[in-house]
């Protein structure tokens, strides 16, 4: 398989570098990244090992060829059963925190083209992704064009999932207090009995606005929307309600989501260093609301080697509908309406994430590496995240010390 | 809408060849993109993106979850 990969690679090489225009200097790009995620010690110890391979061919001046695969390696553990503080002091003896192993893997297929004249390109792909209880099928279309010497960039995006989650099979009439968490993903996606599949509509849009003010400064103003319908519960998760019955997660099937953000970039000309900073603001209308303002500092070390510090704060409200504990207690704990989730990503949160980057560039004056690249880019980075939950719990411990660990590596070539 | 336009055109009327093509060399440059490199921005998104009740502002492909 690994066999077949390689000699397919090295064949749209040859063929893209065979019928490239003569006068194009560079007709594929090859990128590889490999990203790792470890996150503790929440009891879930989520490792994430997600590689990918992009290429991209420019056969033609108007024309661009892209695909590329990808992954993420799971596993760990997700809470199971989600019971809060008032529940435990109802059962001081009972192990309320109920975790289950997680083994997924994920594959994302992708490709498209992009086609160029002039100031404007337009951009369409077709993304597959398949998990053992998710599938995900996607188009997307993107339109930009260059305005006032090309120091006006406008673009929109458009996306549009069919995705498939796989769930249990309740009983018939069964309330959604009766409902059953799925064991595991044995079955999915087969006629096998107790397993069903929901459907999740994703509709996404995006409008942006770059801007160059100066030689040094450019900015650069996104809007995004996006409609989510369908099922957008975790499958697996209990959650212990009044008089301590444990139903599976249930939440809204709609949901949309709204985000603004602003990006500036100002080149630091004697120190050959760029600062990007950025904010962003998001609502949905499951009254989630957030703020991500974020700032890199990003230097030449030398011509060839650059190295970048960043830093981010992030700050969520929590949904409407949650709560710690739906068992009972004083707010902000007890039941709220018909939803309930023990999603910690629904929760009010805030977190802090800093890092560095690094890049090594070669780009020979004369000729070519190894007599085929053009260019050679490797490149790493490490980020920490330290998570502050304002009021999730399990089973009334206050979660410290949250954390979480990414690294990565890339490297690219230009053929 | 109509604001939202009328807007964007004024801004853009005012920085009418603010930057000549010759001077755009630092902009061009690297570190003053703003997905920086777009493969490994990607990654680190989606793996903050599983973590978080939110979304947007980085472009909307798709692809599924991997958020057990």
């Amino acid at each position: 398989m690994q066999l077949k990969r390689s000699a397919f690679g090295a064949i749209v090489i040859v063929a893209a570098l065979a019928v490239a225009d003569e006068a194009a200097a560079q007709v594929v790009d090859f990128d590889t990244t490999h990203t790792v995620y470890y996150e503790a010690p929440i009891r879930t110890h989520m490792f994430v090992y997600s590689p990918g391979v992009n290429l991209a061919a420019h056969p033609w001046s108007f024309l661009d060829v892209h695909g590329g695969w990808e992954a993420d390696v799971v596993s760990g553990a997700s809470v199971k059963i989600k019971a809060g503080s008032a529940y435990k002091a109802s059962q001081p003896a009972a192990d309320v925190i109920s975790v289950a192993s997680v083994h997924d893997l994920r594959n994302v297929g992708k490709g498209g083209f992009t086609l160029k004249k002039d100031a404007v390109s337009f951009d369409a792909g077709y993304t597959y992704s398949t998990e053992h209880d998710y599938r995900s099928n996607s188009v997307n279309a993107t339109a930009r064009t260059e305005l006032f010497e090309h120091n006006t960039q406008l673009q929109i995006d458009w996306s549009r999932n069919w995705d498939s989650a796989c769930d249990k099979t309740q009983t018939v009439n069964a309330t959604a207090e009766q409902a059953v968490p799925l064991e595991d993903s044995v079955g999915c996606f087969t006629s096998l009995a107790g397993r069903t599949t929901r459907p999740i509509a994703i509709d996404s849009f995006q409008g942006g606005w770059s801007q160059a003010w100066t030689p040094t400064i450019q900015t650069q103003f996104l809007y995004t929307a996006q409609i989510l319908n369908g099922f957008q519960s975790d499958p697996y998760r209990g959650v212990i309600l009044g008089q301590g019955v444990s139903a599976q997660e249930h939440i809204p099937n709609n949901r949309t989501r709204h985000s603004v953000t602003a990006r500036f970039n100002f080149y630091l000309r004697p120190i050959k260093a760029a600062l990007r900073l950025s904010a962003r603001g998001y609502w949905d209308t499951w009254n989630i609301k957030s703020i991500t303002p974020e700032i890199e500092f990003e230097k030449y070390l030398t011509d060839s080697w650059r190295a970048s510090l960043h830093f981010r704060y992030y700050k969520q409200s929590g949904a409407i509908f949650w709560s710690d504990d739906y068992y009972a207690g004083d707010p902000p704990l007890g039941p709220k309406g018909a939803y309930y989730t023990g999603d910690r990503e629904l929760s009010p949160f805030s977190s802090y994430m800093g890092g560095v980057r690094t890049t090594y560039t070669i780009t020979p004056e004369k000729g070519r590496i190894l007599g085929l690249m053009s260019s050679l880019k490797l490149g790493g980075y490490f980020e920490m995240v330290q998570f502050d939950y304002d009021e999730y719990t399990l089973a009334g411990q206050t979660i410290t010390g949250g954390r979480a660990f990414i690294g990565g590596l890339a490297l690219s070539a230009a053929f | 809408m109509r604001t939202i336009f009328f807007v964007l055109a004024a801004a853009s009327t005012l920085s009418c060849v603010t930057v000549k093509p010759q001077e755009r060399a630092v902009l061009a440059d690297p570190i003053m993109q703003f997905e920086g490199d777009p493969h490994q921005s990607a990654q680190l998104r989606h793996a903050i993106d599983n973590r978080e009740g939110s979304f947007g502002g980085s472009g909307v492909a798709g692809g599924g979850c991997g958020c057990n």
